[in-house]
Order: structure tokens, then C-alpha cells, then sequence
């Protein structure tokens, strides 16, 4: 256990290494100067050559990249570019527990949702629930997120306009407060979050609880003469849960990744929309930042999704 | 019309290697046999030299029962025809919508013949908003430009972009997967190093990126470019382009995999003790068993493509004003979505229905070539 994680630690700097290599090497032969670019018509050498001193622009590559690893190693993600005396973290934070609360609430629903659907349709295989289920789910999984979040966002304006109420289709509440006024706003982009996610869970559960009920100990408990609820919950439930276990871990990792879209739609002010902000104001220390933290959850993410493994089947031994 | 799912992968693939498509060129018997016969029966495959005689008395082929099994497949088919409605519109929509319609007297432009107000570029500012009528067949939009044209060319732009994606995912992903497959050894592991990078890249965080720093410099430097250059569509190259580095990865990796298989196969060992060169194995045996999964595998990511495209254009990083693409509609009519909802679900629903049709035709393809990968 011990080696495996070492070992995983060792690939997880190797990933955080690339990809900070990438996005750098990215921006660095990016065309354009991004000093220049952010002067504008305030354009005066002198100045130019200062901020490029103060940004470390004048380096080589390979320095401004190790000055750049060894920022990111005491996690100091640098400077913005476009706000000349604020760090990309003070830019980056008001975004973050927007997200994380966006994401956290959005795998919720997925779960409560995909879980109970999932095993309901395996439990009544090829009955028409299990038809409706999973043609609803098939659409679902096939579908961007945004077009759900459209079409969530047309549903409310219409609501809107049929009954006089005014139920906001776009802005979010105070970070994790949960008075109305915070609340009211959160609902619909969590539930859309939740509703593009949860095909991908309801897919998953059917197919391990039909493999699980196809097992001997099923029949071994059925034929003992145990009531079928017994068998279904006890039994074979907590084994079909195993796999989704491990995808949890995954889904952790892409939890906010997947809200950039639906915080573009909704204009919710969280990480996503910075970062595309940033994309658009070519602040390349806010884009290296976002896509580093991000990568570094996917990376975070399959390596936890491993370890619930070996936790919840102790068969799985890692090497 | 089963031909056609052949077809279409095909075209993007380019012409470097054989492709089990009996429609156009039919390839040689044992190709065939060994195209499809990989995926459902290994044990069967036999060397090349006997094929022909085996192929008499067995009657129909692997790929004619998996033809069969989707032509079977009512999802599938209805897919595929909606496809090739797409397709046809997108081609042949414009030239003959912009000849339909008399010339229009414009209170501000002065007289305007059909082939200029039915361009998807076309503003008539006094005409905004307005819902569908005889001369708009879908309206306008806020800037007066007809919905219909502008939704021809960005399904045009759809088309064109997973196009481009797929020939660099299939050709790269061809080449890289099966040196790392066949030959294993620093090719395999820099396959390895690289599919894991960019695994750990979130989604289209990649592409977002990549147009967003070159873009702007790039649609400078593109729009000079004979016809894909201008009206705001240079970026496509870009956008593909990023969206290709992203994808062929996960093409490498199947290629990979299905090739390691194929290698310890008997008719691959037979193949080398008569004195076949490694080149002449992959080229004749490997490459041409690996066309399902290739087919199967590039049908399924189109949809992903053309989300990609649609969601880069939705923010406004992909293709720009006057060009037109669903993903930029979707946001040019993003803010009129409480006064004029039709301008939104127009292209949000083409979108969809694009996607959702690519998407269950890569499923039935997957199921009609590996009826084992069912579940």
C-alpha cells in the first residue's frame, strides 16, 4: 500500500510537471507579448521593460519556468497580468467555494438520482420502467450540459412569464449560505449539474447490479428462502456498489471541471468563468493557475477513487 | 443506406489505408474476412492464403453480419438517416435556399436580391427578432440575419470540424497506436507518459485554452486564407486542431491495445514464418483488423467533436462574427432568451439532435461489429 502510493505520488508529480509545462511553453510561445498586450494604448517602454523585469520576462524559458515550478511548489501561483498588484489567488478565490459548492451539491443529486434509477431498472430488468429509464438516461448521457442548462433556463422564462413569478435564471447566492434569497438562485444550476451527470451513475448501477444478481451467493440467499428485499438490499446492493465506488473517485476529479459551463450560462461567478475571463483578458498566470488546480483534482481524484478500492474490496491489493 | 456508415468514416480517414467498405472498393475477400472477424471470433481467423476457399463455403462474411446486425438496429438506422439529412442540408441547404425568394425592397439597403438576404452573413437591421415568415423560413435573428442560413452554415461548420478532427485522430492514432502495440519498447511508454497527461487535462479545458491564447493572433493570420479563412472562420482550423491533440490519445490507446491482441494472433505468426516484413504485416494484416474498432471508436467521438466546437464557439473563443456556428448562436441569443426564446432553442435543438444522432449511431456501430461489447 505503501509503495503504490508512493508510487502514484511520484506519477502525480510527473503529470503536475507536464502540465505545468505545457501550459507555460504555451504562453510563453504564444504570439504576442502579453505585457503589450495588457498596456494597450498606455503603451511606454520604459514602463514595458520594468513589468517585464518585475514578471521575470526577461529570462530564458527555462528559468522563468523553474522560477515557476518553484512558486508553484510553495503554492504561489504568481501574479495576474491584467491586475497589476493582485495575486492569481486573490482573483482565483472568491471563485473557488462557489464552484466547490456548485460541484458538491451538483454530485449529489447525481448520486440520488443516477443510484436509486439505476437500481430500480436493473432490479426490473426489460420491464417498461426499465425501458423509460434508460432511454431517458441514454438521451441524458449523450447530451452536453449546456443544452440542458438551456433548456432549463427556457423552461424557467416561460414559467416566468406564464405564472408572474420571477425565479432567477441566472446569478447565485452568498457561498454555502442557505437563507432563500441564497438558496433560490442555487437550485436550478445544481439540479441541472445533477441532472447532466446522473445518466452516467444510473448506466453504471445497472449494469453492476445485473452482473451482481447474476451471481451464485444471490442464489445461494434465494434459495435459502430470504425475503427478496433482503436480498436485494443486503446482498447484492453493497456489492454493486464497489464499482461506482471507484468512479466516485473520478467524478471527484472532473466535479469542477464540469461546472464551466453551466457557470457561463447561469453567470455564476465561480472558478469557471474567471478563468474564461482570464482566457479572454490573455492573463496567463490565472489560466496556468486554473488549469494546474484543476489537473492536479483529476489526478487527486483517480488516486483516492484507487484507494476506495482497495477499502471497500480488501480481494484488490495495490502494487 | 448502411453503405453510408461505412462511407462517412472513411472520408475523414484520407486514403492511406484500406477500409472494409464493400460499397466503394471492395477490397480484397480476406481483408474483409479478417476486418470484422478479429472482433467476434479470434480463434477463427485464419491465414490469408486459405481465405478464399474457406470464404465459399461459409457463406455470409463477418462484415456482412454486422451489417446486418445494424441495418436491424431501427436506432441506428434512424440515426444514420438523420445524418445524411444533416449532411445534405448543410451542402446543398444555402446554394438553393439563396434562390429561392424575389429581391426584397429594403427600406435601408435599397433592393436585395435572395442570394444576399438568405446569406448567413447578411444583417437587415429594421427586420430584428422577427418570427418565421415567407421571406425568413426561421425568422431573424437580433441583428436581422436569417436564423435558417445561419443555422445551414454552422451545421456546415459542425460537419466540417469533426471532419477535420477525425482525419488527425484516425491518422495519428493509427500511427502512434500500432508502433506502441507492435513494437512496444520507448514508443510505447512515451504513448503511456503522454495519454496520461492529457487524460489529466479536464475535458475541453485544453482546447479552451489553446484557442484562447493563440486565437486571437491566429484568426489574423488565418483569415487570409482563401475560402475557410474569412468571415470570422479561421479560428475552425484552430479549434480543430485542438480539439484533435486532445482526442487521438484515446484513439492511440484502443489502436494499441486492439494490436497487442491481433500480434499473438496465429495468422500474424503465420504471416511472419513465411517471411512477411514487419512493415508488410502491418500494413496487410494488423492495420486492416483494426478498421472496426477505428470506425466504431471515431463514430462514437464525433459527437464529443462537435460539442467541443459548439461549447469553444458558445464562449465566444471559436468562430466569430459574421461566420456563423451553433455553439455561436446558441450565445449570440443567450441574452434575448427572455424576449425571443425561439432564437435560443433553434440551434440548441439541431445541436442536440446532431449529437444525439452520431452518438446512437456510434453505439449501434459498436454493437453490430462487437456484439460481445453489449453491457
Amino acid at each position: 500500500m505503501l509503495q503504490f502510493l508512493i508510487k502514484r505520488l511520484i506519477g502525480l508529480i510527473f503529470v503536475i510537471v507536464g502540465i505545468t509545462f505545457i501550459t507555460f511553453i504555451m504562453g510563453y510561445l504564444a504570439p504576442g507579448d502579453p505585457i503589450r498586450a495588457q498596456m494597450g494604448d498606455h503603451f511606454d517602454y520604459h514602463t514595458w521593460l520594468m513589468l517585464r523585469h518585475a514578471y521575470g520576462l526577461d529570462l530564458p524559458w527555462y528559468q522563468q519556468y523553474y522560477n515557476y515550478l518553484v512558486h508553484l511548489a510553495h503554492l504561489d501561483f504568481g501574479m495576474s497580468f491584467k491586475y497589476q498588484n493582485r495575486a492569481v489567488w486573490d482573483i482565483l478565490k472568491d471563485g473557488v467555494p462557489v464552484s466547490l459548492e456548485l460541484a458538491f451539491w451538483g454530485l449529489i443529486v447525481e448520486l440520488l438520482l443516477g443510484i436509486p434509477i439505476g437500481i430500480l431498472s436493473a432490479i426490473r430488468a426489460n420491464s417498461w420502467i426499465d425501458t423509460l429509464n434508460m432511454g431517458v438516461a441514454l438521451v441524458i448521457y449523450a447530451l452536453p450540459p449546456f443544452v440542458i442548462a438551456i433548456l432549463a433556463q427556457v423552461i424557467i422564462v416561460w414559467i416566468d412569464g406564464k405564472t408572474g413569478a420571477s425565479w432567477p435564471s441566472s446569478s447565485w447566492g452568498a457561498p454555502w449560505q442557505y437563507d432563500w434569497t441564497d438558496l433560490q438562485p442555487k437550485i436550478v444550476p445544481i439540479l441541472v449539474y445533477g441532472a447532466a451527470g446522473y445518466a452516467y451513475f444510473a448506466r453504471l448501477a445497472r449494469t453492476t447490479m445485473l452482473e451482481v444478481l447474476r451471481q451464485d451467493y444471490v442464489r445461494t440467499a434465494r434459495a435459502k428462502g430470504l425475503h427478496e428485499r433482503v436480498v436485494i438490499y443486503w446482498h447484492a446492493l453493497r456489492n454493486a456498489l464497489i464499482p461506482l465506488v471507484t468512479v466516485l473517485g473520478v467524478a471527484i476529479g472532473l466535479l469542477v471541471a464540469g461546472t464551466f459551463f453551466i457557470e457561463q450560462i447561469f453567470n455564476i461567478p465561480g472558478i469557471g468563468r474567471i478563468s474564461l475571463q482570464s482566457v479572454i483578458d490573455l492573463d496567463y498566470p490565472v489560466i496556468q493557475a486554473t488549469v494546474v488546480l484543476l489537473a492536479v483534482g483529476v489526478v487527486v481524484g483517480n488516486l483516492i477513487s484507487d484507494i476506495l478500492y482497495t477499502i471497500v474490496d480488501p480481494r484488490i491489493r495495490l502494487e | 443506406m448502411s453503405m453510408d456508415a461505412q462511407h462517412r468514416p472513411s472520408e475523414a480517414g484520407g486514403e492511406s489505408f484500406v477500409v472494409p467498405n464493400a460499397g466503394l472498393q471492395p477490397p480484397p475477400a480476406e481483408l474483409l474476412e479478417l476486418a470484422a472477424g478479429v472482433s467476434e471470433a479470434p480463434p477463427s481467423a485464419i491465414p490469408p492464403g486459405e481465405e478464399e476457399t474457406q470464404l465459399e463455403r461459409r457463406g455470409p462474411s463477418p462484415l456482412q453480419e454486422s451489417l446486418r446486425r445494424l441495418r436491424r438496429d431501427k436506432r441506428a438506422m434512424v440515426s444514420l438517416g438523420l445524418i445524411i439529412f444533416f449532411m445534405l442540408v448543410a451542402f446543398f441547404g444555402p446554394p438553393i435556399y439563396q434562390h429561392i425568394g424575389g429581391v426584397y425592397e429594403s427600406p435601408q439597403n435599397g433592393p436585395v436580391p435572395a442570394s444576399v438576404y438568405h446569406s448567413y452573413y447578411h444583417e437587415e437591421l429594421i427586420r430584428q427578432d422577427e418570427g418565421p415568415s415567407a421571406q425568413y423560413w426561421l425568422g431573424t435573428d437580433d441583428l436581422g440575419r436569417d436564423i435558417l442560413a445561419r443555422l445551414m452554415q454552422g451545421m456546415l461548420v459542425s460537419i466540417i470540424v469533426a471532419a477535420l478532427v477525425e482525419v488527425v485522430d484516425i491518422l495519428l492514432g493509427l500511427i502512434v497506436g500500432v508502433l506502441a502495440g507492435y513494437f512496444g519498447g520507448w514508443i510505447d511508454q512515451l504513448l503511456a507518459r503522454f495519454t496520461d497527461l492529457m487524460f489529466a487535462f479536464p475535458g475541453l479545458l485544453f482546447a479552451i485554452m489553446l484557442t484562447g491564447i493563440i486565437g486571437p493572433g491566429a484568426s489574423d493570420a488565418l483569415a487570409k486564407l482563401p475560402v475557410i479563412g474569412p468571415n470570422g472562420n479561421g479560428r475552425l482550423l484552430l479549434v480543430s486542431l485542438a480539439l484533435a491533440i486532445t482526442v487521438w490519445p484515446l484513439m492511440a490507446r484502443y489502436v494499441r491495445g486492439q494490436t497487442l491482441q491481433l500480434k499473438e494472433q496465429q495468422f500474424i505468426e503465420a504471416a511472419r514464418t513465411s517471411g512477411s516484413s514487419n512493415l508488410r504485416i502491418i500494413f496487410r494484416h494488423i492495420i486492416p483488423n483494426l478498421m472496426s474498432i477505428v470506425v466504431v471508436a471515431s463514430t462514437l467521438n464525433i459527437s464529443n467533436t462537435i460539442i467541443g466546437e459548439a461549447g469553444i464557439s458558445l464562449l465566444g473563443l471559436g468562430v466569430q462574427a459574421p461566420g456563423s456556428s451553433l455553439g455561436l448562436m446558441i450565445s449570440d441569443a443567450t441574452p434575448y432568451i427572455n424576449t425571443h426564446p425561439w432564437e435560443i432553442l433553434v440551434p440548441t435543438t439541431v445541436l442536440a439532435l446532431i449529437v444525439l444522432a452520431f452518438s446512437f449511431l456510434g453505439d449501434g456501430l459498436r454493437d453490430a461489429f462487437d456484439p460481445r461489447s453489449k453491457d
